[in-house]
């Protein structure tokens, strides 16, 4: 890692501002997480049948983490859970319907209703674990299909175990349909629901379509009970209320909520209001908490709602207060468990918001409510969600910018992810076009796009893409090419100490050492490549046919459109477009191992093949030599390098090709590419053995499309520039998916760079940083995260300069490495990093 | 970015050609907006405080990091000159015998023995500095040509600033001022911005600082305050000045160089930036086997600095042009919580 840097002060932390008592104090309340009173914990239901289950696994499938945990929790949801009473027909009905009647019931005459001190918001607790709703032999085939000895679990768990990476039919990572159900309200949706229902030949009506609609008529109907049960409570502490402005207050909501979801909202706050309760009721639904449930575009949907209640008189700092108490509510989705702590899955959900971007024609969209929030962001951080994503293109206006370097200058790293709009239209236009959908996604709508749960580009309110769905290992095709299709080490099962002998599992490629030719290996590496996505797809099915059949979500498939005319729940294809992604892990790792391979047995010889792979079975114990020769003498990725960034077009072609052949075969969901790595990266180079590009077993592998570790050696353009080439770059005749730029990543991809703070010291580099934002904009990626160096990691180097051979300080024109500095300087650099004490 | 990597990229070059020593991308030190700044290796000046001392020899110089070393010897089995020993200490280069082959950095596995100063030909130069020319068109960026002196390979840089005001690029040339006066037609034609060094007005001190009497750097600044005055390029020349503890940290030194400034390039400087003396490089003197006289320099005090910065303003110049940067002494090291209470980690 190349950092250039110059200080002179590192920015204080960045602690809230401009609060008001009444959002200091809800602020404050939550961050005493444990300790509160209220909180908004999973409280689980049954039926009450002995075969009951609350608990859903599969979405916890791709969180290694819980894996050791599912059977517990699926254990203790039961044993917490409350009865409900059933009506008589209850078990007549179809699956849908008994599960929208269950969770409507739940949500509108269980859940106890709270407001909290001065909260302008209802809508407290939605964090549900209820029935799965099924009968005695369909919870029988359901279990069987889940956890046999072919199960969708065991076929998980030997997915990960053997270092392929993680797969699982996921809740979540869309953008619903917001702007609709604020437009016409619940009672215009339900009113389409019905017109569909009524459109039905007698026969359908009958069928699963007409208990589709059904169930999701019934689901239409709970916001409207819920805000009437909330409007109540209202009025009732308002008639207890000691303090005149409270019950003014409390009054107002309760009007607000005499109207909306149900009626389409007249004011800023109704339309808040509204949005809450149709966002929260879909956690309830899905009975997990905003895992990628992410809002869009809301500057832009709540905009007409901002200026007509600006005009008619409210404060500006009003809408914000409100918008704050919205903050406070999303945050409450990490109650789930939070008598477990905040380990994986609680720790970051990615209700995600998108500000600012492109909009028809080119127009810049930012607007008084951009900024509005981007205010409120910066008043309530740090707090983790809702999670922004701040649009930035080739014209984005400066003074945008400004606020945006402003607040990164100001945080510890950006306050925010930034997407980039030329780059990621592309992606979706490339999706039109390989995913047969150029109907759906044209030149005049794809400006319309948003990003879900972090980055993964998706449409709006018609679009389930399952972005986080699959997480594949492109490393593992490389070991397979190198054994001819056998892991490298046998698995060991850390619960039963039992090893497992290895088997042939892919493709039988051949005896690798006996390769004399580049081309050899590559054409190996390809055979294996297609193995393991294959093996992905198939393991997919185990738990995507699963949930099709067993979890339908009748709220959530009355926000997405597609969901009402072809009378299929989300979870059965029913979006209009319902892709699922793979997302590639270790995509430099991978790079860079064949690049080494290449390097080192064909191209210089410095070792035989044979002598790599023994290398590798060693995890390097006594081949240091070959080690160092593969991290420090082998072309990297990440460099701006022509020659290596080829050897990564080419990986990334291959895979994106192989991806775009898959389909689901039990809801025809396409399979399309992206780049995202969560924490994958981190816990999987546990898992998976050496690699050649120098890297022990033990080590981090690449995150996302980010180079790997320490290999950016020429610094953050030269990374940029390497992420944009490998997308697809920019065509020289202005032909490309979206005007001049290619991207083969509908999905996108995470992109961090780690600058020092002193990039940010002054108006002069900001202005400079600014500059560096707008040539990412040319030459990036699809997304980007500003980290800023922190002590922790130069304290890192410090310890372990092996890691980080090539930090670069650099002070007004002086360069000197950060390892190569004595120790008492090195403690000067990090103290100033850190500045503490000042 | 290391010597092994220039060598690598850069092809036989058939035309004119630089020794350079290193090229930063994304530099925000050197000018406006972002730059590539290439380091010319090879200097007229030998100060004696320098911060860069791998940018005096015009030749190539081998060292040793020992950061990096892995201690497996390959250098030394493999030095045609038996020049290289590993000892507990680490590798010992004999530089009598050392031809500077280049064998023991091209072997290195760990890239701990690197050959600073690579040969670049102008084609491959202006493609690898053209990379990053969207980060410069948004911010008024471009290259600068720094080192060392550039000015000593006048024909090359001035090749290598002409290719690049065709291209559009903005240009900038960072030098200490000391190379003959016909270098200056050469070059500053293809310059926008010219950084230039003044380090001390007296002559007699400016030779003890820097082994050169200062009446030629002074000449060629004159020359370059002629052609602005008349409207040829450059359109725009900054003053840089070393803040030296000892040498130029007097408020004298500085006024003196604010009068000189005052009186023969009125109106013409557009920043005056004083540069704090930074001990961070005490290391690469080591690793060139050499003594340097400020390894136990502290930095100077921020005090100091505004102090001479106020002196600048008041001596003659435009004060909104003067600036200052670079590091400044901390307070005294305090034991802090987060800190890790390890041996190793805590400060002296």
């Amino acid at each position: 890692m190349t950092t250039a840097v110059q200080f002179q002060e590192s920015p204080p932390l960045k602690a809230p501002g401009q609060l008001s008592p009444r959002i200091a104090w809800l602020r404050e309340y939550y961050f005493k997480g444990a300790d509160r009173k209220w909180n908004n914990q999973f409280l689980a239901w049954s039926t009450g049948t002995p075969w009951d289950v609350q608990f859903n696994e599969m979405t916890f499938y791709i969180v290694p983490e819980t894996y050791t945990l599912l059977q517990t929790l699926r254990g203790s949801f039961r044993q917490a859970a409350r009865d409900v009473d059933l009506p008589e027909a209850f078990w007549s009905w179809s699956l849908p319907e008994r599960r929208a009647w269950f969770v409507r019931e739940v949500m509108v005459n269980h859940v106890p209703r709270e407001i909290l001190p001065g909260d302008l918001l209802a809508g407290a607790r939605f964090n549900l674990q209820t029935s799965l709703c099924l009968t005695k032999t369909e919870q029988k085939t359901f279990d069987e299909a889940l956890l046999g000895s072919n199960g969708a679990r065991a076929r998980m768990k030997w997915f990960h175990d053997h270092g392929y990476g993680n797969t699982g039919a996921t809740s979540g990572h869309l953008v619903p349909d917001h702007a609709r159900a604020l437009q016409i309200g619940w009672q215009g949706i339900h009113a389409d629901l019905s017109r569909c229902y009524e459109s039905l030949s007698p026969e359908d009506q009958m069928g699963p379509r007409g208990a589709q609609l059904r169930a999701m008529m019934a689901a239409a109907t709970m916001p409207r009970d819920l805000a009437a049960a909330y409007g109540d409570l209202c009025r009732q502490m308002a008639q207890t209320a000691t303090d005149d402005q409270r019950r003014e207050e409390l009054r107002q909501m309760a009007a607000n909520l005499k109207r909306v979801p149900w009626e389409p909202p007249r004011t800023f706050w109704e339309a808040v209001q509204a949005l809450w309760l149709n966002h929260m009721l879909i956690m309830s639904d899905e009975n997990y908490p905003g895992p990628g449930v992410s809002f869009g575009r809301i500057d832009q949907y709540l905009l007409p709602y901002w200026q007509t209640a600006l005009k008619e008189g409210m404060d500006r700092a009003f809408g914000k207060e409100v918008l704050k108490c919205f903050w406070i509510h999303c945050n409450t989705v990490y109650d789930a468990m939070i008598r477990n702590g905040r380990q994986g899955i609680t720790s970051g959900f990615g209700q995600l918001i998108t500000l600012a971007g492109l909009g028809p024609d080119g127009q810049d969209m930012t607007n008084d409510l951009t900024y509005a929030i981007l205010e409120v962001i910066d008043e309530m951080s740090p707090i983790l969600e809702p999670k922004p994503n701040v649009r930035l293109h080739r014209n984005s206006p400066p003074e945008l910018l400004d606020k945006v370097v402003g607040m990164i200058s100001g945080s510890q790293g950006a306050p925010f992810l930034l997407n980039f709009d030329e780059r990621a239209m592309a992606g979706m236009m490339r999706e039109a076009e390989r995913g047969g959908c150029r109907h759906m996604i044209r030149p005049d709508n794809v400006h319309d796009y948003a990003p879900v749960g972090c980055l993964e580009n998706t449409m709006v309110g018609n679009d389930r893409s399952g972005t986080v769905d699959n997480n594949l290992n492109l490393l593992k095709a490389v070991e397979l090419a190198l054994t001819g299709g056998r892991d490298l080490l046998p698995f060991t099962n850390p619960m039963t100490g039992k090893t497992e002998p290895i088997q042939q599992d892919g493709p039988a490629t051949g005896d690798a050492a006996t390769f004399d030719r580049w081309e050899d290996f590559w054409n190996a590496y390809e055979a294996q490549t297609d193995y393991i996505i294959r093996k992905c797809v198939d393991t997919y099915e185990a738990s995507e046919s699963a949930r099709a059949r067993f979890f339908p979500t009748p709220y959530l498939s009355c926000l997405v459109r597609g969901c009402a005319e072809k009378g299929l729940d989300v979870t059965r294809g029913g979006a209009e477009l319902s892709f699922t992604t793979l997302e590639a892990v270790t995509f430099a790792t991978t790079v860079d191992s064949l690049l080494a391979i290449k390097y080192l047995v064909f191209d210089n010889h410095k070792c035989t093949l044979a002598e790599l792979i023994d290398a590798l079975k060693a995890n390097w114990q006594g081949f240091e030599v070959l080690q160092a020769t593969a991290r420090n003498k082998a072309p990297k990725y990440g460099r701006d390098d022509d020659a290596a960034d080829v050897m990564a077009r080419k990986v990334m072609d291959l895979w994106c090709d192989l991806t775009w052949q898959h389909r689901t075969q039990s809801t025809k969901r396409q399979f399309r590419p992206g780049m995202l790595s969560w924490n994958y990266w981190a816990g999987d180079g546990f898992v998976m053995a050496a690699s050649a590009d120098g890297r022990p077993r033990g080590q981090f592998l690449s995150n996302a499309i980010c180079p790997s570790n320490g290999a950016d050696i020429k610094g953050p353009t030269a990374n940029a520039n390497s992420v944009g080439k490998v997308l697809g770059g920019r065509s020289g005749d202005g032909r490309a998916d979206w005007g001049d730029t290619f991207n083969c990543l509908p999905n996108g991809a995470s992109h961090t760079i780690t600058f020092h703070p002193a990039i940010i010291r002054d108006p002069e580099h900001q202005a400079k940083f600014k500059a560096f934002l707008q040539g990412y904009a040319e030459n990036g990626g699809t997304c980007l995260q500003v980290n800023m160096l922190d002590p922790d990691m130069l304290r890192d180097a410090q310890q372990n300069p092996q890691d980080y051979p090539h930090l670069l300080v650099r002070i007004t024109g002086y360069n000197a490495y950060f390892t190569a500095i004595g120790k008492e300087l090195q403690n000067e650099v990090i103290e100033r990093v850190s500045h503490q004490g000042y | 970015m290391h010597a092994n990597d220039l060598h690598r990229s850069s092809r036989k070059p058939t035309g004119p050609d630089a020794m350079l020593f290193e090229i930063q991308r994304l530099s925000t030190e050197d000018g406006p907006g972002i730059r590539t700044t290439v380091f010319f290796k090879g200097c007229s000046l030998a100060c004696a405080w320098c911060h860069n001392p791998e940018s005096i020899s015009a030749r190539p110089q081998l060292h040793w990091l020992a950061s990096r070393c892995i201690g497996c010897g390959t250098c030394c089995t493999v030095c045609p000159e038996s020049a290289l020993d590993l000892t507990a200490e680490g590798i010992v280069i004999d530089r009598g015998r050392c031809t500077l082959c280049g064998e023991c950095a091209a072997e290195c596995p760990s890239t701990a023995m690197e050959i600073i100063g690579t040969r670049w030909g102008l084609d491959d130069l202006v493609r690898e500095v053209l990379k990053d020319r969207a980060y410069f068109a948004r911010s008024n960026g471009g290259v600068t040509a720094s080192g060392g002196e550039p000015l000593l390979q006048a024909p090359f840089l001035s090749a290598f600033l002409k290719a690049l005001k065709q291209e559009g690029v903005h240009t900038a040339v960072d030098t200490c001022g000391c190379f003959p006066a016909a270098a200056l037609a050469d070059v500053l034609p293809h310059t926008d911005l010219v950084l230039y060094d003044l380090k001390e007005i007296d002559p007699e001190r400016h030779r003890r600082f820097t082994g050169r009497s200062n009446e030629q750097i002074l000449d060629n600044l004159r020359t370059i305050g002629t052609r602005m005055e008349s409207g040829v390029s450059p359109q725009e020349l900054w003053i840089r000045t070393p803040v030296i503890p000892d040498a130029t940290a007097t408020a004298a030194s500085i006024v003196g160089i604010g009068q000189w400034i005052g009186a023969h390039l009125p109106g013409l400087v557009a920043r005056w930036e004083l540069c704090a003396f930074n001990n961070l490089c005490q290391d690469k003197y080591q690793r060139l086997d050499r003594d340097w006289p400020y390894k136990h320099q502290p930095l100077l005090t921020q005090d100091t600095m505004e102090r001479l910065a106020d002196a600048a303003r008041h001596s003659g110049v435009d004060p909104d042009t003067v600036h200052w940067s670079g590091n400044t002494r901390m307070p005294a090291a305090k034991q802090h919580g987060r800190t890790d209470p390890s041996p190793q980690m805590s400060t002296a």
